[in-house]
């Protein structure tokens, strides 16, 4: 089986155990194999956990968890030395974050400082504990959950953090065919989440890493990028524009979202296709907007034509 | 009212704010002349669209709204007195527009409020052209257009006052085919008069004379005229203004000869020879719904269209309901009527009989004591200066019996008409023919542009006497009484009282002491007085005599062709910026293709929606019209190839997908 069909039979795979959210999984994955780490906002319930879990296992990555409460330190996360009597020396027992994949359960209750101390691993794929650096293993990647902010008691995270997630996801409410499957499967006790089946091989992941780097950008792709990106800087809806960082994390974006869709090019569609899940959280509004982030996708993808006019 | 409407339709929040403002500030520059209901009536329609929007209030049906029409017809009708007239047909206008705001369902209907807005912005010229009231309707012109602007922006913006930058841009953008039209659109005479003469519309002296009714006059800080000198100004004492002169006393009031009353001898002015060197000035004067004109001693009109009266007066034949400009030469040295004809001298010796006795008496006995006229005369005004005369703006009220007979010998407080009629009652009474001149003494000097200022509160009364050998001589009694009056204005004479000016508080004139005010408003007054002679006295004569300094004789087709290159000589760089600014570069040869593609689905009835990009169109052309799905597809297809794959870089492969396309877009859809 070719890494595509492999791609494919992980999207079906997680979809057994994520009923009916096939547009948000191919996305995750689509982050996933761009190298990105990924937020999933939305409430209590709608199966954020699962989502994440189920990417590690189809994945075949070592997983481990972490909630994140308002008393958790940065050492939590990272893990600490601790005397040993027997030999008198310091042993480093390592936290949670020396895993493949985390998932940071609702980062935003947590402080600040831990949020930091878990972003830097994120950016940097090591960790810095007590003077002596430590590489995690590779690949890591963070999933991380949020409520959405206006939920008492949390500290939402600022647009530079935000920043630092390739993709950000809504789940939304299951259709009502989805959510009758699902109320099905747990009165025959089934667990879906425990028969996940690996999809992809450490190898596999690798080489599709370096397939999605081979993808084509035609030049006028290149320039409908460059239109969309001009124009949330130029207009007065936007209070902050993309950034180069965001330009490039669309054109990866696109680059794995071709690779998926068995395309040795981008076209525009790959761009329209992951653009509200990578540029709405990086996109701020202007105070005389009364739209959100997506409400400026939207207006994007409407006023950038695909040819220049 | 239970009409679905289509989004579009719908009025967005923004222009139903900016619409309401400036119906705000609309109505305000007429509130001096409205009754206060109409603001109520503007504050209620606003409310109530207000909730209307807020979904907690629905629009009135269409009994209600017949009700609200009848009732703006009666109100008004009730407030002024009849519906005709300037002010009641500008208070309905102002109601309709109110009630509009009611109405104001669609954008069909914001369209024509707002179209109405700009009809009511130059609504307030027929009341006064004043330069702050100019640049006042610019600024509503603004916030209309404002209006007009937020119809046309998405629904979800939010209110901010940056939103008039545009439209100023676009107005200033407008500014230079405004001049054009100013100096070129031709001045068409009104084809109905404005019956702008409804109450109390008549302003400055008054054709007749009763005691307080020039002290009434002088409550006013309004200006009456102003006066360009060629040369020097004269001093402030020889600045009489003659306007009107009274020779009948008529039921204790001074008025003119009646043009009916002159005999047939008498119509004509006396010829005179004019002595001295002339003084030439312009005089800029302001509406006053009168016929009379106002100048120096013994005036030769230099326009035609004025007239010159048997008593050396000047006056337009058409009452003056526009400002008027006109130049003038006078010569106050001149010596008038040398010759008193009979009926003259019956006319101005003329006094009713049975009043004032003890005036007369006193009259006569000066004038035994006396010499001759001169010296009876000086008696008289020694008479005034010695005895304890008062100078007052707030003279007491006189019985109509024998008012100058109180005034004389028991109350002694008047303003300069009791001096000036007392005065000539004497000199009748004793035989020297002598007569009321009323009009304007003195005025402003304005140091910026060395204009004369006369206000109301200049007006002033005086007296002539007939002597023989020098004719017509002013005599002005005031002056007796109150030097002040004469030599520094009124102001200063009433200083003691703090009378002036009393009932206008905040009349710039009255910190005239305040060094920075008065700089500021002479400074006003002189732009006012640019503003009125070059901008609103700019009528059709004066363009005439433009284009014809320009361009010489005036024929249609020169006019026509001035018209048109100047419009062009506006427009065409500002077509060409746009122009210029525009033009898309071009478009490569699949994009054209492909844009071709989408014209025939758009003629198919399948429109790229913006921003949608082929894959996704061809999904949708898939779905909605299955029959040119095969088409579509190929078409998609091979455009994908030409513009996103790598192998489009080969140029053989390259021309051989374009002329393919080409080919499909040609052969058009194959429908069974």
């Amino acid at each position: 089986m070719d890494i595509e069909g492999a791609i494919d039979s992980a999207v079906a795979e997680v979809g057994t155990a994520l009923l009916g959210k096939e547009a948000q999984i191919r996305l995750a994955l689509c982050c996933l194999l761009s190298r990105g780490h990924l937020l999933i906002e939305d409430l209590p319930g709608m199966g954020k956990t699962t989502l994440s879990h189920a990417l590690a296992a189809v994945l075949g990555l070592s997983y481990k968890r972490v909630q994140f409460t308002s008393d958790l330190l940065p050492a939590d996360i990272l893990g600490v030395s601790v005397y040993n009597r027997n030999d008198g020396s310091f042993t480093f027992h390592p936290g949670p974050v020396f895993t493949q994949v985390l998932l940071a359960d609702e980062i935003n209750r947590t402080t600040p400082r831990t949020q930091s101390a878990l972003l830097e691993a994120m950016a940097e794929g090591q960790v810095t504990i007590e003077g002596e650096t430590r590489r995690l293993p590779r690949p890591f990647f963070v999933i991380a959950t949020q409520n959405p902010i206006h939920q008492s008691g949390t500290y939402p995270l600022p647009e530079s953090q935000l920043d630092r997630f390739l993709m950000r996801l809504h789940l939304g409410y299951p259709d009502p065919q989805a959510e009758r499957q699902m109320l099905l499967n747990t009165t025959a006790g089934e667990d879906p989440e425990a028969a996940l089946q690996r999809c992809l091989t450490p190898e596999e992941l690798e080489s599709c890493r370096a397939a999605t780097s081979q993808v084509h950008v035609a030049d006028s792709v290149l320039d409908y990028l460059q239109r969309l990106v001009a124009f949330t800087r130029e207009r007065a809806e936007f209070a902050v524009g993309l950034s180069p960082r965001g330009a490039l994390a669309l054109l990866d974006c696109a680059r794995t979202w071709a690779f998926m869709n068995r395309r040795q090019h981008i076209v525009p569609e790959d761009l329209q296709a992951v653009l509200a899940a990578v540029a709405a959280h990086r996109l701020v509004p202007s105070g005389d907007y009364a739209g959100d982030g997506h409400a400026l996708v939207d207006l994007m993808q409407r006023s950038v034509d695909v040819i220049r006019s | 009212m239970s009409q679905t409407l289509a989004v579009g339709t719908l009025i967005p929040r923004n222009a139903l704010v900016w619409i309401i403002i400036s119906q705000f500030a609309l109505l305000a520059p007429h509130l001096t002349r409205l009754p206060l209901w109409l603001v109520l009536v503007y504050l209620a329609t606003a409310v109530w669209r207000i909730l209307v929007f807020q979904g907690r209030a629905s629009f009135p049906g269409r009994a209600l709204r017949a009700l609200l029409a009848v009732a703006g017809f009666v109100a008004i009708y009730l407030s002024y007195g009849n519906l005709l007239g300037l002010e009641p047909t500008v208070a309905l206008l102002l109601v309709a527009f109110a009630f509009k705001l009611l109405e104001l369902v669609k954008l069909k209907d914001a369209y024509v409020l707002l179209f109405l807005g700009y009809f009511i912005c130059v609504i307030g010229f027929l009341f006064s052209q004043d330069l702050l009231l100019v640049l006042y309707a610019l600024f509503t012109l603004v916030l209309v257009t404002t209006g007009l602007v937020a119809l046309h922006r998405p629904r979800e913006d939010r209110f901010r006052l940056g939103s008039v930058r545009l439209p100023a841009l676009m107005l200033a953008q407008a500014f230079p085919l405004m001049l054009v039209l100013f100096f070129l659109f031709p001045r068409i005479g009104p084809l109905w008069t404005v019956p702008v003469k409804s109450h109390a519309a008549k302003t400055g002296v008054s054709d007749f004379m009763k005691p307080g009714d020039i002290s009434t006059l002088s409550q006013s800080g309004e200006v009456a005229f102003r006066v360009q000198f060629e040369g020097d100004i004269p001093p402030k004492s020889g600045l009489y203004w003659r306007g009107l002169v009274f020779s009948v006393l008529d039921e204790g009031a001074w008025r003119s000869l009646r043009y009916n009353e002159l005999p047939a001898g008498e119509l004509r002015q006396p010829a005179v020879t004019p002595k001295g060197t002339p003084l030439s000035y312009s005089v800029l004067m302001l509406p006053t719904q009168q016929n009379w004109l106002y100048s120096l001693r013994y005036a030769e009109p230099e326009q035609r269209g004025i007239l010159r009266t048997s008593d050396f007066r000047l006056y337009s034949p058409v009452e003056i309901e526009e400002q008027m400009q006109y130049k003038v030469r006078s010569w106050p040295a001149t010596s008038l009527e040398l010759e008193l004809s009979a009926w003259r001298r019956q006319t101005e010796l003329a006094l009713p009989a049975q009043h004032n006795p003890a005036t007369r008496e006193l009259a006569q006995r000066l004038r035994r004591d006396a010499q001759d006229d001169a010296g009876f005369v000086d008696a008289v005004l020694r008479y005034f200066r010695e005895e304890p005369f008062i100078y007052t703006l707030q003279p007491p009220l006189l019985d109509t019996q024998d008012p100058m007979d109180q005034f004389l010998l028991q109350t002694r407080r008047g303003f300069c008409e009791h001096y000036a009629y007392a005065f000539v009652v004497m000199m009748r009474a004793a035989g020297v023919p002598a007569r009321v001149v009323a009009g304007y003494q003195g005025g402003e000097v304005n140091p910026v542009n060395r204009t004369v200022i006369v206000h109301q509160f200049d007006a002033h009364a005086w007296a002539e006497v007939w002597l023989e050998g020098q004719g017509w001589v002013r005599i002005d009694p005031t002056a007796a009484v109150s030097p002040d009056r004469i030599e520094l204005g009124l102001e200063e004479a009433v200083a003691g009282e703090g009378s002036f000016l009393a009932n206008s508080p905040l009349s710039p004139l009255r910190y005239r002491g305040v060094n920075w005010v008065n700089m500021l408003r002479l400074r006003y007054d002189a732009l006012t007085y640019q503003w009125q002679s070059w901008v609103v006295g700019f009528d059709g004569e004066e363009q005439y005599r433009l284009l014809q300094n320009l361009f010489g004789s005036i024929r249609t087709p020169v006019f026509a062709g001035v018209v048109l290159a100047s419009g062009a000589l506006v427009l065409l760089p500002v077509a060409w910026l746009l122009l210029r600014r525009r033009r898309p570069p071009a478009l490569p040869p699949e994009q054209a293709l492909y844009l071709d593609f989408c014209e025939q689905m758009h003629k198919r009835g399948i429109t790229r929606r913006p921003g949608e990009a082929p894959g996704s169109f061809g999904r949708r052309i898939a779905l909605e019209a299955p029959a040119l799905q095969q088409w579509a597809n190929h078409v998609t297809t091979v455009f994908d190839q030409l513009e996103y794959s790598r192998d489009s870089g080969e140029p053989a492969a390259h021309r051989q997908q374009l002329a393919h396309l080409r080919q499909l877009l040609r052969r058009g859809p194959q429908v069974q």
